[in-house]
């Protein structure tokens, strides 16, 4: 009897099945020294971030063990084990590309049982700086909490448990999610994520002042003692609890990591067996029925008029509401524009003039306008045959930005000047804000024409395709600068007038601004479509590359 | 095997005595001496094409022929290092504004407006050429009627089939009526059903008396559709000339086609003897 003619049940499970778990480890190790073999700018990241991290984690591990012994460190601890896992569970969504190196879609095609698969997939997760990193977190926070020998006892206990946990958590929420990260909404949600980073950033910096000046960490007790029975952190709180005696409370803390990681593990299994033997996404969404919509002109087409000008800024709006890149953009400049002023206003560190900084931000949307347009553009440079042409599609975006960014500047403006209480220099900041916004229009256009570069459409923090780099600093900050220097006319009789006390003129400078802007915008839009009408070819050449 | 070229213009000189010399119909397009080079690769290598009006054009070749390139050279997209192009009489990179509304667009290998939905990215296009909207949404209507697009009119192009993606492109290009037709691989990935559909379009507007130049590797679609073939390869116009020229004494233009990229005496894979044999 030859192999072929032996019963598949009986000769299937035994021969893959066995050590598949070194394969996986062997295989990840591989995908790893080969990623890095690819590029030495690839290598330069892995190691830079190894060195950063072991830094941090070292600089973590010392700050724990220098936290032993003190009354706040299971708060601490406790809060910041959980802060891992959640990050561990929330990571996947938006980098969904970060450990592709085992993706269960690519082993579809293998014939492979679900047990064995889990736990190799388990095993070969733990690779990685991420794991070593929250490794050293969590043996620090262990050696910060454990006093005695049962504290030691469910210190080892709570090492090893909690690391099964995050990377089985994020595992199990990456695999539920595979269909929405491989779907169009799910990269356009790991697009918005650089938006989350960038305002999360701005709010962290505050919450760390805040907690600096109110009563300490006493104040995190309250939360830390929820925290402590929830999963990600439960197993290190039970060293905190075996630590002081409390062994009831240490066992349960610890047997709810266990079942968590338990339900885990089975949610995982259900959704991977699901996720590799049920038909894949694409198949789904061509059987949806489309959805169906009102037809016309509805909305706010309708009160645009017909025209070039109507029509291309119809397709910019629609594509800040639709485009993730766009979005992202746009919320990125409205949030951060708004936040630094208003977060200094409020911690009475601030200026009026502060509020400018939204018109900049705001500002920087007009640079690489046909960039944002994708290889696309090929559609809009068929419809330029003149100067004339390419300056009513050029004024067309202008006056989109401005749509948005004219009640911005103003609302900005009008609160930091009510949250200082300082009206007197509201119009000067008024005026130079607009000042600025017209020469960020003129460079923005002007630079759109001369230094177009490609947008990448995938990742939330590329912007720019490898090669044109040094490009895009050129357009954004030649620009800047310019712009800064063309705004001087404002600048200086606004600084003027502060210095010599003439605060009762700088009511001027709203009308000053306002007229300087315009002549200012509408002159680089001018120059900026003669440029674009004469480099068409050029200008879809950079920015088709993404 | 340049001396099929050669038989073209003895053709054609031919043809023209016959009709008394009149040379009233000027070409759809007239390109002389184009070339295109990127860094060391020569794309294009000092083509000249002279393209019938009112005819359906095939623009055959191997992949890295060129085809893309012309289209692209020829439609504006592309500036040329040198050659002279003419569309419908007018010259491409001298007189853009006649060119520009005359002739209708669908480039391979470059993307869409794709965050709006088929209706809006037609509604574009045609506002954006200079037509009156109710014009604009009465074609559109009928556009994504014919073309088999009316249900899925509302969903964003970015999730778009290939085939819709080619049909929604070749209803942007059409929606403005132009004389002459480029479309650089618009049958490619298309299923059958969709690709039927393309061919409809296609042939009842050319009847109509516009010009259609499509770029295509295969032979078969282009033998039904085509006559008038030019056939590249490595960056050069290898023939050109009705069906029947090009085809010479060959039995399929697949066969003549083969001899004219020198593809003829290939290794048919003798040395794959074990596939196929004994397992």
């Amino acid at each position: 009897m030859s192999v072929l003619d032996a019963p598949v049940s009986a000769a299937a499970p035994v021969a893959p099945t066995t050590g598949l778990t070194p394969v996986f480890v062997r295989l990840k190790l591989a995908l790893l020294r080969n990623g890095l073999r690819q590029s030495t700018g690839r290598k330069a990241a892995f190691i830079a971030s190894l060195v950063v991290s072991l830094l941090l984690a070292a600089g973590q591990v010392l700050g724990l063990v220098l936290l032993r012994g003190n009354e706040h460190a299971g708060t601490v601890v406790v809060l910041l084990t959980g802060v891992v896992a959640l990050g561990w569970a929330v990571l996947p969504l938006f980098f969904p590309s970060g450990d592709d190196t085992l993706d269960p879609t690519r082993l579809v095609m293998l014939p492979l049982r679900p047990e064995p698969l889990i736990r190799a997939l388990l095993v070969s997760s733990m690779i990685g700086i991420g794991p070593l990193f929250t490794l050293c977190l969590v043996v620090g926070s262990a050696i910060a909490l454990a006093h005695g020998a049962a504290g030691v006892v469910f210190g080892v206990l709570a090492v090893p448990l909690t690391m099964l946990l995050c990377v089985a958590l994020s595992r199990a929420v990456a695999t539920a999610n595979v269909r929405l990260l491989n779907s169009r909404k799910g990269r356009d949600l790991a697009v918005l994520s650089g938006l989350v980073i960038a305002v999360g950033i701005q709010f962290v910096n505050f919450g760390a002042q805040r907690l600096g000046q109110a009563g300490g960490l006493s104040t995190l007790d309250p939360a830390a003692s929820v925290v402590r029975w929830l999963p990600g952190a439960s197993a290190v709180a039970s060293v905190d609890a075996a630590s002081d005696g409390a062994y009831g409370a240490a066992v349960a803390q610890l047997l709810i990591t266990v079942g968590a990681l338990v339900a885990l593990m089975w949610m995982w299994q259900r959704s991977l067996v699901k996720l590799m033997t049920a038909p894949d996404g694409s198949t789904l969404a061509a059987a949806e029925p489309t959805r169906e919509k009102a037809s016309g002109r509805g909305g706010l087409s309708a009160l645009l008029p017909e025209g070039r000008t109507a029509t291309v800024m119809q397709r910019s709006l629609r594509y800040v509401a639709r485009d993730p890149k766009t979005k992202a953009a746009w919320v990125t400049a409205l949030a951060v524009g708004a936040i630094v002023p208003l977060l200094n206003a409020l911690q009475g560190t601030g200026s009026v003039y502060f509020a400018c900084f939204a018109a900049g931000m705001l500002g920087m949307q007009m640079y690489n306008q046909f960039g944002q347009d994708t290889s696309a553009f090929w559609m809009v440079a068929l419809t330029i045959s003149s100067p004339r042409d390419a300056y009513v599609e050029l004024r067309a975006r202008a006056l989109v930005l401005l749509l948005l960014t004219l009640p911005f500047t103003l609302l900005v403006c009008g609160v930091t000047a009510a949250m200082i209480g300082d009206w007197r220099s509201l119009p000067g900041a008024l005026g130079l804000s607009f000042a600025l916004l017209g020469s960020m229009l003129a460079t923005g256009a002007v630079a759109s024409a001369l230094f177009p570069y490609s947008i990448p459409q995938e990742g939330a923090f590329k912007n720019v395709v490898p090669g044109q780099g040094g490009l895009a600093w050129i357009s954004i900050f030649g620009g800047m600068l310019a712009a800064g220097l063309l705004s001087a006319p404002v600048i200086v009789p606004v600084i003027w007038m502060h210095v010599t006390d003439h605060h009762d003129a700088l009511w001027l400078m709203v009308p000053g601004g306002l007229v300087y802007g315009a002549l200012i915008g509408w002159a680089g839009l001018r120059i900026a479509a003669g440029r674009t009408a004469n480099r068409l070819p050029e200008i879809l050449a950079a920015v088709s590359k993404g | 095997m340049p001396d099929r070229a050669d038989a073209r213009t003895e053709t054609e000189a031919a043809t023209d005595a016959a009709t008394g010399g009149a040379h009233e119909v000027r070409p759809a397009v007239r390109v002389q001496g184009l070339w295109k080079r990127f860094g060391e690769q020569v794309a294009v290598a000092g083509i000249d094409l002279e393209l019938p009006a009112g005819k359906f054009i095939g623009l055959v070749g191997p992949n890295g022929a060129g085809k893309t390139t012309t289209l692209s050279m020829v439609t504006g997209l592309l500036r040329p290092d040198l050659g002279k192009i003419e569309v419908a009489g007018h010259d491409v990179w001298t007189d853009p504004v006649e060119v520009k509304s005359r002739i209708g667009v669908l480039p391979e290998g470059l993307r869409l407006f794709e965050r709006l939905s088929g209706r809006e990215l037609l509604a574009y296009n045609g506002r954006l050429r200079g037509l009156p909207g109710d014009e604009v949404d009465k074609r559109a209507t009928q556009l994504l009627d014919v073309l088999d697009l009316a249900g899925s009119q509302h969903k964003l192009v970015v999730d778009y089939s290939t085939g819709m993606r080619k049909k929604i492109g070749l209803a942007a290009a059409l929606l403005h009526n132009p004389e002459v037709l480029f479309l650089d691989e618009p049958f490619e990935g298309v299923d059958p059903v969709s690709a039927q559909t393309i061919r409809g379009v296609l042939e009842r507007y050319t009847r109509s008396g516009a010009t259609v130049v499509f770029s295509s590797h295969v032979m078969e679609l282009v033998e039904s559709l085509c006559d008038w073939v030019a056939v590249m390869a490595a960056g050069r116009i290898k023939a050109q000339g009705t069906l029947a020229e090009v085809r010479g004494d060959a039995p399929s233009l697949q066969n003549a086609f083969l001899e004219l990229v020198g593809a003829g005496g290939r290794d048919n894979g003798d040395s794959l003897d074990w596939l196929g044999g004994t397992r």
